[in-house]
């Protein structure tokens, strides 16, 4: 089976439509991590639960970022469980905080499904999907 | 924080927004003048965040400090981040870039300024 040379710029997760998806990924990496340690480190015994998941997303996001934007064999895989967690994350997330608005206190990016950002963190794994199966190596 | 500069860092970002939207549909990378433009409002995100640390330091009322500097932080380092990010970008990936970015700021914007009012979350 005839595999691309890896480092073909049109086959990286980073080039073309990929450095707009790196680039809404940074802004939630950032987003989320920052309003993590900052819930973490003010009011943690408010919200435990809230508020680890919030650092998991954060990481998540982290990972997945930096994983499409480096796109080599190893980093594809990377990315490919992180937004798989990320998909699994919002939307486990989002049905808890429908069902159960004391536990998740509107404070996480994936409480009801993202609303407060748009439905942004809803879509964005669905797209990191398609690219990277759009991308993946060894298509024609 | 919330007079006529901050709302001409908005405007002025917006009005970039559209342009880069020009760009990405007519299919080009932008232009030398463009990151003039984009110098342009980094300098004015720059005064804004100086202004609003002034004005943290002088509050008269409670300012979350870290959150509002936070926020700042982030507002100045997005467009050079960005403007980093595409540096080598020709097509019109680029001009998708600063679209989203451009959207970000007037966002980032209207946060600095909930956070100094104390109103949402």
């Amino acid at each position: 089976m005839a595999e691309t040379e890896p480092g073909l710029p049109q086959r990286s997760t980073a080039a073309g439509f990929g450095r707009v998806l790196v680039v809404v990924y940074a802004i939630f990496a950032v987003a989320a991590t920052a309003r993590s340690v900052l819930q973490i480190a003010t009011r943690f015994d408010e919200a435990p639960l809230a508020y680890a998941l919030s650092a998991v997303a954060a990481v998540v996001y982290v990972v997945a970022t930096v994983a499409l934007a480096r796109g080599d064999r190893t980093s594809r895989r990377v990315a490919v469980v992180a937004i798989s967690v990320e998909l699994v994350g919002v939307l486990t997330v989002g049905a808890l905080s429908l069902l159960d608005l004391t536990a998740f206190p509107a404070a996480s990016v994936w409480s009801g499904f993202g609303s407060g950002y748009g439905f942004v963190p809803l879509v964005l794994p669905f797209v990191g999907l398609w690219w990277l199966w759009r991308t993946r190596p060894g298509e024609r | 924080m919330t007079g006529p500069y901050a709302t001409a860092v908005i405007v002025v970002s917006l009005l970039l927004c559209v342009g880069a939207l020009v760009l990405l549909v007519a299919d080009k990378s932008p232009s030398t003048g463009a990151w003039i433009l984009l110098g342009v409002l980094e300098l004015m995100i720059v005064v804004f965040a100086v202004g609003g640390v002034v004005q943290l330091v002088g509050a008269d009322h409670d300012v979350p400090a870290w959150e509002f500097v936070g926020y700042l932080a982030g507002l100045v380092a997005i467009v050079p981040a960005a403007a980093w990010w595409v540096r080598d970008e020709r097509s019109r990936a680029a001009a998708a870039v600063l679209v989203v970015v451009l959207l970000v700021v007037p966002f980032l914007v209207l946060r600095v300024q909930q956070v100094w009012a104390g109103t949402g979350g």
